[in-house]
């Protein structure tokens, strides 16, 4: 009898090794449109004649030779996708895989995030009757050769389908910024003429209608449309999870939870087949596995590669490591709030303070001692952009100076070696995530600021309770801190910001907002109104250089060092280019050696 | 007259007699110093709470929470005659910070069980004593919290209280209130087994004919169990309670490594780990220095709870 | 034993609500799924309160509790927040779409859109694949080690053994893991020798396969099975030395036994009883996977799914699991009550 049991054991053992190895095979690929042919890639394909554009032309046909290994780029995700479809997914990750299987937006972004047509044939402006007189329509040409990977037609049809998901109610999408408030209305003219018409001149539409940089670009209506009629919505489409007909230069073909993704070279391809075979991204817990798999010569491609770890992988030789550089800046803000439920430290109210607070930190040295000088401190929140004031100053690390200012504001050192006025201690509190990096940067800020008679309490919530809402009680958004540190960004590559309008401050009657610096300030709510409707980016720029100012002298956002993506790319690929926006964007042209 | 053959045996019966019989204590110690493991496990633990306790008269807290200024090319370092275990990323002295992690990890531990003892206790003693519907109402609850895997209770009860206890001074020194939510959670998270065994226990003893008699002599529910049953029942409970520091600490260990443990700014051995698990090559003095203060105390934790489980074992006293 | 079994099935139900209800309150209230919405940003305040609404994340949490428990297809529902309930272009009523977990529908992931139930599916037998190998390789070295212990007690083997065992349950798992990792993975290959894959199910030149399954089921099931074993051994050991010294064993070797006979047949079986039925009550609780292993080891199994989702606050997921776990903890201990109750005649329930 325990040899029955023993045998009941084994049994069921078998059978479960059974399923999990037949399960990738039969994660389910719905008989959608004509699939694409899978065939190995095969030496002296002819490639079809490209056409005439501004990137870099397949020339001749390789040539034959034995059968060769087939051309796998690996890379690794520290984080399973949620969904492929754009529509439901903000993830980074997801995003950077659109580049690979889906690439429907209008213009993308090369690797010096300067914008270039893509599905649109060029970028609409007055001069070209693309941008109407009144700024407010917007008709953009599109490519005739576009086409999905099953050889239906990309048509400007499928944008206002695109569009119509996105504002049904019946789609719990994950944004519908900026359609819900800017957008008027979709048309299709015909075929290769689609009409964006706004309420109001929009000015941030370059990077934000049917864009890969906000996930909006266009969804396959051919596929999806019966869905949403039958289902009623597109939220449990399958083609959510499995989306087999794209139009990238390379084609979905399974996604196995928890494991891997891979996607191979799309035949169709409009700009011609892609030199890769496959490109298959693999799914590891964190930085400590993907270091690993790059030791073991296990990936092509390392994401997010932290400070620490780049001496490391220089040592190694096998990569190169590379910057994206995507606008993020690892900032520091401070809780300006006077209403008592969630007011920040009062001391915080005096400009002067703020300033001697930043003053009293040497970023320079975290910058060395922590990111191994790798990096530098940002002059501006929108650096590495053409609306960066190049007059903007630093406040320099000056902790004599520091000193002053606190005196000059009534703040005295204590007998305790804390400051103190009118029986108050300056004593603040430092929020963070719990990331290692930022932990370390709290406890040298924390010595520092001891050094000028600030004392600090270090704070740390886990992301997902740091970003969480006013209705949750979060702890930022409620106003339980004084200096919080996180990484954010405009709405790169556009420099359009929502962080600081008087609008967004969150309370009882508004409590999805997300102002939680508390700050409404007339004059900046002006400029931010009168930046929005200019469409010019010459008549754009001026007005972000003064926005520019007022939020550095009043100490509204502090840097704390310029935070661009690092990737590791393996020294094997070829001809590999990212950029901080639309991340591989060049996927058709890599190659490997 | 008695012969010299005759007076011997009187005179060591008569010294046999008047000497005291040994009391249960007496002779569970004995047999405890003759198990070597235990003997070296309870030597060992001395060790680890003078080096944790000792340790901070000879290093201040200050000087463990303070990066090193003086260290150049970086603030990582192996260890060195300055220090001997070597330097964290952020340049504090990484023996200071295992001496006041130590603190806090052993605290915790002890800490966790006492919250499970007292659950524990009363849950199974209310239960054994009175049985009827109160047993099963309490055996109910107790097969409840048992039947929740143990680590998916402790990650969804760490998430969800996690930031919800400010920091807190005590004895001079600030502490983050995630030291309180841990102990917490760990205690209300091992008490079921207690709370089995204290039932057991109180089943069987509660028949016996001393506390028949007590109840004869009018002593309160109260009294009987506190004073007549629990003193007889204390063996099982405090060798459960031994392992279950133990586990408690290996428990704390695992729970922040997955980040949910205890927060800046305070140290424990088991948060020292999270962060360690980038740096494996690296910087292995980062992890291997808490790692095998862990692996020491639990591992000396294990040898006393094995010798007291010996030494207390009931069928051994009938001897 | 019918009515038996009838009477425990019957004292679950109770048992299990008391769970659900707990467990829901905390999911719930441990963070806002939505804070992660944003991607590397915050959620835009438009979109959020609107999918407040469309998730039904406003409605007070009894209510969140009731729908859980047992749908929402017969209420009408306002999806487009005009204070009015929706109508469609039939001009019927709108109602919900969730069953409800009696119904067996556990609901959909916020994160994913997924159906919880095809969720956990896929990554079940992963899970299952790794912890009954564990359970199978745990039992069969807990058995030979404690046997050859108590049959050569205080043998330098036993004492080495014991030693081992010590070390062994006192090590933290995270540790052993990732140290398998390095000496087996990293360096193995370095210095040339058979080396053992860094995670996942398989290479992804090689492709998936019983074979590469295999192989890279070697260094999880080793970090999972080494602990375990350290344990139970001794408890084999404790077992089969308290068997040993049993009358019956006497009058076996009286009777002229073999050694081996009585080993074997006599004192093993009665030693391993306790064994089995231990082993047995932790089956459902392997299938929590062991989280730090599934997550060290980028083991696609239910334990890293549910700490995935924690992270993300996404509690349709978590309780989906906890509740299939408890279910599968409940018929479990009745499996193994009519187990040992086959096993070993003297007992019986009534």
């Amino acid at each position: 009898m325990r040899n029955q049991l023993f045998a009941a054991l084994s049994g069921l053992m078998i059978v479960s090794m059974l399923l999990s190895a037949c399960a990738p095979a039969a994660t389910p690929v719905p008989p959608t449109a004509v699939p694409p042919t899978q065939a190995p890639a095969q030496p002296a394909q002819p490639t079809q004649p490209p056409p005439p554009t501004n990137t870099p032309v397949p020339t001749k046909p390789p040539a034959p030779t034995a059968t060769p290994k087939p051309k796998v780029a690996r890379v690794t995700f520290q984080q399973e996708p949620d969904s492929l479809n754009p529509l439901y997914s903000q993830m980074w990750f997801v995003y950077v895989a659109h580049g690979l299987f889906l690439t429907t937006g209008l213009l993308t972004y090369n690797e010096k995030n300067e914008p270039i047509p893509w599905i649109a044939k060029e970028i609409p402006s007055k001069a070209n009757g693309g941008i109407s007189a009144d700024d407010k329509v917007i008709t953009y040409k599109l490519r005739e050769d576009a086409k999905w990977s099953d050889g239906e037609p990309l048509t400007a049809d499928d944008y206002v389908f695109t569009w119509q998901m996105i504002m049904s109610d019946k789609n719990a999408v994950m944004s519908r910024d900026p359609y819900d408030a800017y957008v008027d209305k979709v048309e299709a003219k015909d075929k290769t003429t689609l009409v964006v018409t706004f309420k109001e001149p929009y000015a941030p539409w370059q990077a934000k209608i049917f864009s890969p940089v906000n996930a909006t670009q266009a969804i396959p209506k051919h596929i999806l449309e019966p869905v949403f009629q039958k289902d009623g919505t597109i939220d449990k489409a399958d083609w959510n999870r499995n989306p087999t007909v794209g139009a990238g230069p390379f084609v979905f073909k399974e996604w196995q939870s928890g494991s891997h993704l891979i996607f191979q070279a799309n035949p169709n391809f409009w700009l011609g087949k892609p030199k890769l075979d496959q490109v298959f991204i693999k799914i590891v817990p964190d930085d400590a596995a993907q270091l690993a798999a790059m030791k073991a010569g296990d990936t092509d491609f390392g994401v997010f590669i932290s400070y620490q770890d780049m001496p490391e992988i220089e040592k190694m030789g096998t990569f190169n490591l590379v910057v994206a550089k995507s606008g993020y800046q690892e900032s520091w803000f401070m809780n300006l709030s006077t209403d008592p439920k969630t007011k920040g430290h009062p001391a915080l109210q005096d400009v002067n303070v703020r300033k001697a607070i930043v003053m009293a930190v040497d970023r320079e040295k975290i910058i060395q001692d922590l990111l191994g000088g790798r990096t530098k401190v940002s002059a501006t929140f929108w650096e590495d952009t053409p609306y960066a004031d190049p007059n903007a100053k630093l406040l320099p690390y000056d902790p004599e100076g520091a000193k002053k200012l606190l005196d000059d504001a009534g703040w005295k050192v204590g007998s305790d070696g804390i400051r103190a006025k009118g029986g108050v201690k300056l004593k603040l509190r430092y929020a963070t995530t719990d990331k290692d990096v930022r932990k370390n940067t709290q406890v040298l800020v924390q010595q520092m600021l001891k050094d000028v008679g600030v004392d600090v309490e270090l704070i740390n919530h886990s992301s997902d309770l740091f970003f969480a809402g006013y209705a949750d009680g979060a702890p930022i958004a409620t106003g339980k801190y004084d200096i919080e540190e996180h990484s954010t960004v405009s709405n790169y590559p556009d420099p359009d910001i929502a962080a600081w309008l008087c609008k967004e401050i969150p309370s009882d009657q508004n409590p999805s907002g997300i102002n939680s610096q508390f700050i409404c300030d007339k004059e900046l709510d002006a400029l931010f109104a009168k930046q929005a409707t200019t469409v010019d980016p010459a008549a754009r720029i001026p007005i972000f250089y003064e926005i520019s100012k007022i939020v550095n002298d009043k100490v509204y956002w502090s840097s704390m060092w310029n935070d661009p993506d690092w990737w590791a790319v393996s020294k094997n690929m070829v001809n590999v280019k990212i950029s901080g926006a639309t991340m591989f964007w060049n996927a058709y042209e890599w190659d490997m050696k | 007259m008695a012969t010299a053959s005759e007076a011997l045996p009187r005179i060591a019966e008569e010294a046999i007699a008047t000497r005291e019989p040994l009391t249960p204590t007496q002779l569970a110690w004995r047999r405890f110093r003759r198990h070597k493991m235990a003997m070296f496990g309870l030597f060992l633990l001395a060790l680890l709470i003078v080096y944790a306790v000792g340790g901070a008269f000879v290093f201040t807290e200050a000087y463990a929470n303070t990066t090193d200024r003086t260290l150049t090319g970086g603030l990582l370092h192996g260890p060195s005659l300055k220090h001997p275990f070597g330097t964290d990323p952020t340049g504090r002295d990484l023996l200071a910070r295992t001496i006041y992690g130590g603190q806090i990890s052993l605290l915790i531990g002890l800490a966790a069980v006492s919250v499970a003892l007292i659950v524990g206790i009363t849950v199974g003693a209310l239960s054994g004593y009175y049985g009827g519907w109160v047993d099963s109402i309490l055996m109910r609850f107790t097969e409840a919290m048992l039947n929740i895997p143990q680590l998916f209770l402790l990650i969804v009860a760490a998430k969800f209280l996690g930031d919800k206890v400010h920091n807190f001074q005590a004895f001079g020194r600030e502490f983050s209130g995630s030291v309180i939510v841990i102990i917490i959670i760990i205690g209300l998270d091992s008490w079921m087994y207690l709370a089995r065994i204290v039932r057991s226990q109180f089943l069987s003893l509660k028949e016996q004919e001393f506390v028949t008699a007590a109840r004869c002599t009018g002593t309160s529910n109260l009294a009987i169990i506190a004073y007549h049953i629990l003193p007889n029942s204390i063996a099982p409970i405090i060798v459960n309670a031994t392992l279950g520091v133990a586990s408690a600490i290996l428990t704390e260990a695992y729970i922040s490594f997955l980040g949910l443990g205890v927060r800046q700014p305070t140290a424990t051995w088991g948060n020292m780990l999270e962060n360690a698990n980038r740096y494996l090559e690296t910087a292995p003095w980062l992890w291997f220095f808490p790692g095998l203060l862990i692996l020491l105390t639990v591992l000396a934790i294990n040898f006393v709870g094995d010798g007291l489980r010996d030494a207390l074992d009931p069928r051994a006293m009938v001897e | 034993m019918g009515r038996y079994i009838i009477r425990r099935l019957l004292q679950a139900i109770p048992l299990l609500f008391i769970i659900s209800v707990i467990l829901f309150v905390l999911s719930v209230k441990m963070g806002d799924p939505l804070a992660t919405f944003g991607g590397r940003t915050v959620l835009k305040s438009e979109d959020r309160k609107r999918l407040t609404r469309q998730l039904g994340l406003d409605q007070p949490l009894y209510i969140q509790y009731a729908v859980w428990l047992v749908g929402n297809d017969w209420v009408a529902m306002d999806l487009n927040g005009d204070g009015k309930p929706d109508v469609g272009e039939d001009g019927k009523l709108i109602y919900g779409t969730r069953k409800g977990v009696l119904r067996g529908d556990l609901g959909t992931s916020f994160t994913t859109k997924q159906p919880v139930t095809e969720m956990i599916a896929q990554r079940l037998p992963n899970t299952l694949l790794l912890m009954l190998t564990s359970e199978v390789v745990i039992l069969i070295f807990s058995l030979v080690i404690g046997l050859i212990s108590a049959l050569k007690q205080y043998s330098i083997f036993d004492h080495v053994v014991t030693a081992l065992s010590f070390i062994g349950y006192s090590m933290p798992i995270p540790l052993l893991a990732i140290g398998l990792i390095y000496v087996f993975a990293v360096y193995f290959k370095r210095w040339g020798l058979p080396y053992f894959p860094t995670g996942g199910m398989f290479d992804p030149q090689a492709g998936p396969g019983w074979q590469q399954t295999l192989w890279h089921m070697v260094l999880p099931v080793t970090a999972i099975s080494l602990i375990s074993i350290a344990g139970y051994s001794r408890y084999v050991r404790a077992n089969m030395l308290e068997v040993i010294g049993q009358d019956y064993i006497r009058t076996a070797r009286a009777k002229g036994l073999a050694e081996r006979r009585v080993v074997f047949v006599h004192a093993l079986k009665n030693a391993a009883l306790p064994l089995v039925t231990v082993v047995g009550l932790d089956l459902p609780f392997l299938l929590a996977g062991a989280v730090v292993t599934e997550t060290i080891f980028a083991w696609p199994g239910m334990g890293r799914l549910f700490y995935d989702h924690t992270t993300r606050s996404d509690f349709p997921v978590l309780m989906g699991i906890i509740m299939i776990i408890s279910v599968a903890v409940v018929i479990f201990q009745i499996l193994t009550d009519l187990t040992y109750t086959y096993l070993d005649p003297r007992i019986r329930y009534d």
